[in-house]
């Protein structure tokens, strides 16, 4: 009887929760599918329906088996995309070349194609064996321009289809350590590839640059660089001798230190937006591999327009606490409002969290 | 059972007293009831060529993604009317907008109503001859933090015409035009925002017939450092902007946390301001006030002590922040306030922040109609013609110079000297 205080406690508890229930802005309500009466716009489209017409890849197509004058590429550091595995291919038309720069992205001529492939394999321990491709993404370049593309495999995995609008997906697959993961994966809208790939007002590739090429190729039986083997190859002229040549540090390769690791990491991830020509230009916040200046780069830099995706933190980067840096905090975050990159991820990337949180933690140290 | 009844009315009384603390907060909750035609909306969205119309149905449409258009031409999009047709994007899982529209030229969007976006409701930014008519920008529920920032946002536009609109539980500014010119801001209503209608950074800017009220500040005419452009020429007219008395529930750290309840004007650090014919009321705080950056910023954290806030901690850190940036001048100058009307139902000043409490104690606890900071540049003096403050015939009024450069040293009410006009 004594513990009759116990019920006011409840109630103002309960009442707590109903109006905290009530603040819940993130869950969405439900709606029912609904088909328009007539359509919203008049199309006319003229691009290939089907990934097979464009010939890339010999049948079964999901084999990704290349025909002639399309040939496998690699990054040093590729962009974290929840986690997929990713297949670059380089098509280039009959005698055309690719032309080396040692800074940003290589030249390419009319009708080149830049092919990418987005799949998980079942077990990401047997990377080789049972996969599910789910889209390719193609950069086509036409009339000085590059256009992009998108085409969704169906699930018999035998052919895939132009999508303009986008798709969410669930996948399932087995990490690493033998944990069952998941993930609501989403193919992105036609307007989201410009969110990355534009930079000024015109669409550019973002990979194919001499310091992401500047390893050792995947499939040849030698240890040959890729830049020399598509040189030799006679795809790639102009190519400067390898001592001159710019290499991006391979973000995960625990032999480099970790500033290196970080700064290729943080370049492959966000420098495309967060540099001065790109999208997030107006922040100040600029992460390219090549940037110097500690302040462009967060180190007690205040946010301009983060609005709640600051999380109440004062600066991007705070040496020595990635607790109090808001670019960790972004990083972790899920929440479309406040989460880095803002498409193309709703997993947090551990293993980059994990280098970039060692990488604010040792700043410290080296001030 | 004495004892139970003993219990229960307390438990009713500090439902109460939760009650009365807790819901301070208005809630704006229209009937919905939500389908599906994302795909299709979408497609339109992304497929339009230029000069299309994408004419909505009525409706209440949910989406999980923003709507975007980029770099297109003469694209009008049109809706049922603000009543019928909703885009809602409640719980949307990609992109932080509602509607985005970049690189667009002569873009108009009109008669519906955007939802709920995580982030900004409709961004519109680096585009030119815009319009936006009859549009309402809301978010539903009780209004909270977790509101998404702006409302209706243009940035970094030209030629722009917002009209017709309403602007409902922004967490920062309602109706927010930023780095912008040629701007006109009419016949809106702005309620249930932290900022009701802000014009940041933008010059030639006229905005009039609006009726701004609930927010925590009504009307913001400010100018940011460190941005790619600065703002100048604003003219305010005709507006009614009253009881903006709303507590502060923007985000710790952005700009509009510094803005106290009870305001109903701040010109902040903005050169040519035109503020005529408005009728400002009922605004625990102040009705209007002119400063500098720096009184502004210091004033981040309402619990702060008075003497230490603007003195202290305040003024050096924005001091590092403004001189690396040449280009900004952190005062405002050559402002004119003339045939207004002021008034106000409360009695006393608020007690929720300092300035209040400065009222209190410095100005007879009366509530200032205008307030001046008085804080100027090195070289700079008062009413020299860059920072000419210029008030005219505005009926009765209580005018305050708080001097607050010298810890309200010369705190005065004497308006005689800024009774001048600036042509």
């Amino acid at each position: 009887m004594k513990n009759y205080w116990v019920l006011p406690v409840i109630l103002i508890f309960s009442a707590c929760l109903a109006c905290k229930d009530q603040g819940n802005k993130n869950i969405a309500p439900k709606a029912k599918k609904i088909t328009s009466f007539k359509p919203l716009i008049q199309k006319e489209l003229s691009e290939k329906e089907k990934l097979s017409e464009y010939e890339f890849f010999k049948l079964p197509l999901a084999n990704l088996e290349p025909t002639g004058r399309v040939l496998l590429y690699d990054l040093n550091t590729p962009l974290f995309s929840n986690y997929a595995f990713k297949k670059r291919f380089v098509y280039l038309p009959d005698s055309t070349k690719i032309s080396y720069k040692n800074k940003g992205v290589m030249d390419f001529e009319n009708g080149s194609v830049l092919i990418k492939n987005f799949y998980y394999p079942k077990d990401f321990r047997k990377p080789d064996q049972e996969k599910i491709i789910i889209e390719t993404r193609l950069l086509i370049k036409e009339n000085d321009l590059w256009k992009p593309l998108n085409y969704v495999w169906n699930t018999e995995q035998t052919d895939a289809t132009l999508n303009y609008v986008g798709k969410e997906e669930q996948i399932h697959w087995t990490d690493n350590t033998g944990k069952k993961r998941a993930v609501s994966y989403t193919v992105p809208n036609l307007n989201q590839c410009k969110n990355c790939h534009l930079n000024g007002k015109k669409i550019t590739p973002i990979g194919p640059t001499a310091a992401q090429w500047n390893k050792t190729y995947a499939l040849a039986l030698t240890d040959k660089n890729q830049l020399d083997y598509f040189n030799e190859k006679g795809i790639l002229e102009k190519v400067v001798e390898p001592a001159l040549r710019p290499k991006m540090p391979v973000w995960n390769d625990a032999l480099l230190p970790v500033d290196h690791r970080a700064k290729a990491y943080l370049d492959a991830n966000c420098a495309h937006c967060h540099n001065v020509e790109g999208s997030a230009k107006n922040s100040g916040l600029y992460l390219s591999y090549t940037q110097q200046d500690s302040r462009k780069r967060g180190v007690f830099k205040p946010p301009v327009a983060a609005g709640k995706g600051s999380g109440d933190l004062v600066y991007d980067i705070v040496p020595g606490h990635p607790e109090e840096s808001i670019l960790i905090y972004r990083m972790k975050s899920n929440d479309p409002s406040i989460r880095m990159p803002e498409i193309g991820r709703s997993v947090t990337h551990k293993e980059g969290l994990d280098l970039l949180q060692e990488y604010i933690t040792t700043l410290a140290q080296s001030n | 059972m004495k004892k139970i009844i003993i219990i229960l009315g307390v438990t009713l009384l500090l439902l109460i007293l939760f009650k009365t603390v807790e819901s301070d907060f208005p809630e704006y909750n229209p009937n919905r009831s939500y389908v599906d035609l994302e795909e299709e909306i979408l497609e339109a969205f992304i497929l339009a060529k230029d000069s299309a119309t994408i004419e909505l149905p009525e409706g209440h449409f949910l989406f999980s993604q923003a709507l975007s258009i980029d770099g297109k031409k003469h694209i009008t999009i049109k809706g049922k009317g603000m009543d019928k047709t909703i885009l809602s994007f409640k719980g949307q899982t990609k992109g932080a907008e509602g509607v985005l529209v970049t690189n667009c030229t002569n873009f108009t969007i009109e008669n519906l109503s955007i939802e709920d976006a995580a982030g900004d409701n409709l961004k519109i930014s680096e585009s030119e001859d815009v319009t936006i008519r009859n549009i309402r920008s809301a978010w539903t529920g009780g209004v909270s933090t977790q509101n998404g920032a702006y409302g209706i946002y243009p940035v970094l536009t030209t030629n722009l015409l917002i009209e017709g609109c309403e602007a409902i539980g922004a967490s920062d500014a309602g109706i927010y035009v930023g780095q912008s010119s040629n701007v006109v801001i009419r016949n809106n209503k702005a309620f249930y925002n932290v900022a009701g209608v802000e014009s940041e950074n933008s010059s030639a800017v006229e905005i009039y017939n609006n009726e701004i009220y609930e927010n925590t500040g009504g009307l913001l005419i400010f100018n940011l450092p460190k941005l790619t452009v600065y703002g100048k020429n604003v003219k305010a007219y005709n507006n009614r902007i009253y009881n903006n008395n709303l507590k502060n529930f923007s985000v710790k750290g952005s700009i509009v946390s510094g803005v106290p309840k009870g305001t109903g004007v701040i010109i902040m650090a903005t050169q040519e301001v035109d503020f005529h014919n408005n009728t400002v009321k009922d605004h625990a705080t102040s009705n209007l006030s002119i400063v500098s950056y720096l009184v502004f910023a210091a004033d981040e954290d309402p619990e702060a002590q008075l003497d230490q806030s603007i003195q202290d901690r305040g003024i050096r850190a924005v001091e590092s922040d403004y001189e690396s940036d040449t280009e900004y001048n952190a005062y405002p100058g050559k402002i004119s306030i003339n045939n207004n009307t002021f008034d106000n139902k409360f009695w006393f000043p608020t007690f929720s922040n300092e300035y209040g409490w400065l009222m209190l104690f410095k100005n007879k606890m009366k509530i200032p109609d205008i307030a001046y900071d008085g804080i100027l540049p090195e070289g700079a003096s008062l009413q020299d013609s860059e920072h000419k403050i210029c008030i005219g015939d505005n009926g009765v009024f209580n005018f305050v110079f708080m001097d607050a450069a010298n810890e309200f040293k010369y705190f005065s009410n004497e308006v005689t000297p800024y009774l001048c006009s600036l042509n």
